[in-house]
């Protein structure tokens, strides 16, 4: 079936008004929509009944006075009793209500007497001619009084004259506004026990409704115990119950997600103390074994080359101990880069300085360090985290950003501490992380995040291309989150 | 909510204000019943009409559809247009022929006599009714009343005709008088019907317990009606009266008076004629002295001396 598209349009229209008000107004749109319709309805066909009933009443009421009228005139007009006729016109309209006028007529079409007295309407004489054979005629005549019913009887076959008499309208309008009236109060008294029950309805229909979009909203914001009430056993008692089921189904799951994130944490914390602990293991076999064993080399070969009266030899020594001082060096900083020995012995600060000190003379970037922290120390595995974060991110700028300057802020904020970290590079577009050409970067930002998250902190990346990058973190140092840190195990020394 | 429910109560309002005392019906014609103008007086037609009373021996309506054609003929036979004048009482239309307001009239007896004691009203013709010009006061009961005279009528309900009619008055009253009494004493209680036809319906559906009725009329009803005949019965006819004449003013001129006299006296000549005769029970017109009269003046004069 395919609709007009005019009848389309009707309808959209119709649904962007009619799916735009709420449950209860459409109950109550319905409900008070279909009560007019009928009081409408019915009034229309009710006054339309009256009015035809009436009119033919009217009609036949006309025809009936103006008979009498044309009988007891007949020998009044005869006998030439101008009184009586008035008399008898005047008593006419008294008995009766519905009697607009009435007048006789002699042969000649002239006025021999009405109800009108002195003066007469003339128009009138000439609306409703009549044979004098005919046994009446009526018609309706529009005036400025109403409708009115005319009907002229012939006196006496003509010969007498014409009685005429005009019903009016009032009573069928009066009649016509009460019942009117009447319906449309009874439309207004039933429309509003319609309201009433719309209302109850409405509310009953919409409580369960209404229950369950705020547990959906309960739901959505983690909680899951929340349950609905099952109402009444319809559609709506269904909804609850497969809903209530699928709160339990998502508890569930969330609590498998949470037993798995608690053990990927923990396995991530592993990991990670695991690598710490082995670059400090190597770190220090480097600087104590394997820098102990390149000092005594280079003692050694000082002492072979001084020691030696061979110029060759001594050049050669002389060589050799400068291979050995530079791996020497060399083994200082793999060392340091796998762990400095200041992070643990000094501290965060301490750790820092020497890293952005070493970043710049490496990378040739003006860097600086801003450092706010009352604290002598912090915990350790907040050093440790925030340590490795802004390596990396340093590691990140020196790769990527094509940077000239770049700012390092520490600052205590109460119970947080906060590190930004801001250059002035070429800067990425943030949507674009985790494209593949970006994976490598990708996974450092993640691996950045991770730690944050370890701690229950947070990590944001600001940047646009050609405006530099930011970077804010945040990792919390209270006593609370020490002991959350515990809970999962983490912080250890 | 409250707002919408405000709306749609103003519909309805609107809709009971438009509609409720509107009408639509298809009309004939409009009129605009304040647009009133004095009615005018009506005209006097150029030709004078003729006027001729009929005095109420029959009703008004009766008289109306007898003389239509007697009245069209005499229309015809003039070449003028005729009147027809009713009243209620025969005295009236005796004031009428007095002032010269009525040209020519069906009187009744006693009106005559009193007419042409009073103003000298003159006699044109009589109608000629089964080769008679007289008439009788027929006394009527009706056919179940056990009543065979005047005398079994005392304390009865009696209808009178005209207050100076000769047969639906005065020779009832004459005969309450012969029985010693007067008609108020005598009866129970007497009303006017003022005219014949009137009284004969009165007997017939026992509105009254007796009347004295025109015996033309009566018998020109029985010819009509044959129920009235079984409805009422004759108890007393009273002798001969000079039947009632047609009379002109004494100050109509003579010319239009033999005119007229001659329409009446060859009425019966021709077909058209003849029908206007048959339609108001009578064989023909024809000349009358007032001599015919002497029975009914002596009658009255001892009915007044009685008095």
């Amino acid at each position: 079936m395919k609709a007009h598209p005019s009848l389309q349009m009707l309808f959209q229209r119709f649904w962007e008004i009619a799916g735009g008000v709420s449950v209860r107004s459409k109950i109550l749109g319905i409900v008070l929509g279909l009560v007019i319709l009928l009081g409408l309805g019915i009034t229309v066909q009710v006054r339309q009944a009256l009015t035809r009933t009436m009119a033919a009443q009217l009609a036949e009421q006309s025809v009936s006075v103006a008979r009498d009228l044309a009988a007891r005139s007949t020998d009044l007009i005869l006998l030439n009793d101008l009184f009586a006729l008035h008399r008898l016109l005047q008593e006419t309209k008294a008995n009766n209500q519905n009697v607009a006028y009435a007048f006789l007529l002699d042969t000649n079409g002239q006025v021999l007497a009405s109800t009108y007295g002195e003066t007469f309407p003339v128009d009138l004489i000439a609306v409703n001619p009549i044979e004098p054979t005919a046994h009446h005629h009526t018609l309706v005549l529009a005036t400025n009084q109403g409708y009115v019913w005319d009907t002229a009887v012939p006196i006496l076959e003509g010969q007498v004259g014409t009685a005429r008499v005009g019903l009016s309208d009032a009573s069928l309008r009066r009649m016509l506004v009460t019942i009117t009236n009447q319906l449309l109060l009874t439309t207004a008294l039933v429309s509003l026990i319609g309201i009433t029950a719309a209302t109850f309805l409405t509310w009953i229909l919409t409580r369960p409704i209404l229950d369950l979009a705020q547990a959906a909203q309960a739901v959505a914001q983690g909680n899951f115990t929340k349950r609905v009430k099952r109402w009444a056993n319809d559609e709506i008692g269904e909804l609850a119950t497969a809903f209530n089921q699928m709160v339990s189904e998502l508890a569930k799951a969330e609590e498998i997600r949470r037993e798995r994130e608690f053990l990927r944490r923990q396995l991530l914390e592993k990991v990670i103390v695991t690598q710490e602990d082995e670059r400090k293991r190597i770190a220090r076999e480097l600087h104590d074994s394997t820098s102990q064993t390149l000092t005594s080399l280079i003692m050694g070969l000082k002492v072979m080359e001084s020691g030696c009266a061979d110029i060759q030899t001594q050049l050669q020594a002389r060589e050799l101990r400068q291979i050995a001082v530079q791996t020497l060096e060399e083994v200082h900083d793999l060392a340091m880069q796998l762990r400095p020995r200041l992070l643990d012995d000094l501290g965060l600060r301490a750790a820092l300085e020497r890293l952005v000190k070493e970043w710049q003379t490496r990378y040739r970037i003006a860097i600086d360090l801003m450092y706010h922290v009352s604290q002598e120390r912090l915990p350790d595995v907040v050093e440790t985290a925030l340590y490795r974060i802004i390596q990396e991110a340093l590691t990140n700028v020196a790769r990527h950003a094509q940077a000239h300057n770049v700012s390092v802020l520490i600052e205590q904020r109460g119970e947080e501490l906060v590190a930004v970290i801001e250059d002035d590079g070429i800067g990425f577009d943030i949507s674009r992380i985790g494209l593949s050409d970006t994976a490598q970067a990708h996974l450092g930002l993640a691996g950045m995040q991770e730690r944050a998250a370890l701690l229950g902190g947070t990590i944001t990346f600001e940047s646009e291309i050609g405006r530099g990058t930011s970077i804010y973190i945040q990792l919390p140092i209270s006593k609370v989150m020490q002991n959350e840190l515990e809970d999962y195990g983490i912080a250890r020394g | 909510m409250k707002r919408r429910l405000l709306w749609v109560l103003m519909f309805l309002l609107c809709f009971n204000s438009a509609c409720s005392g509107t009408l639509s019906l298809p009309a004939a014609a409009y009129v605009d019943l304040e647009q009133r103008v004095p009615l005018p007086t009506p005209l006097n037609s150029a030709v004078a009409p003729l006027r001729v009373a009929v005095a109420a021996v029959i009703s008004p309506q009766g008289t109306v559809e007898s003389y239509n054609l007697l009245l069209e003929s005499l229309q015809s036979h003039l070449n003028r247009p005729i009147e027809l004048v009713q009243r209620r009482t025969y005295l009236e239309i005796n004031d009428l022929l007095e002032q010269g307001q009525v040209d020519v009239a069906f009187v009744c007896t006693s009106a005559y006599i009193a007419g042409s004691e009073k103003f000298g009203m003159e006699l044109l013709v009589a109608p000629q009714v089964k080769g008679e010009t007289v008439y009788y006061s027929l006394l009527l009961v009706p056919s179940d009343s056990s009543a065979t005279s005047i005398a079994d009528l005392r304390g009865k309900v009696f209808a009178f005709t005209d207050p100076i009619s000769l047969s639906g008055r005065m020779y009832p009253t004459y005969l309450v008088m012969q029985q010693g009494s007067t008609p108020d004493e005598f009866f129970g209680r007497v009303f006017f019907t003022y005219s014949h036809d009137q009284a004969i319906l009165a007997v017939a559906n026992k509105v009254a317990d007796g009347a004295a009725v025109d015996s033309l009329v009566y018998e020109f009803f029985l010819a009509r009606d044959a129920t009235i005949g079984e409805k009422t019965r004759v108890i007393h006819r009273s002798p001969p009266f000079g039947i009632p004449p047609v009379v002109v003013n004494p100050a109509l001129r003579p010319q239009l008076k033999l005119d007229l006299q001659n329409f009446f006296l060859s009425l019966h000549e021709d077909a058209q004629g003849q029908a206007a005769l048959k339609a108001i029970g009578v064989d023909r017109f024809v000349p009358i002295e007032d001599s015919a009269y002497q029975s009914v003046r002596d009658l009255l004069s001892n009915l007044n001396a009685t008095r």
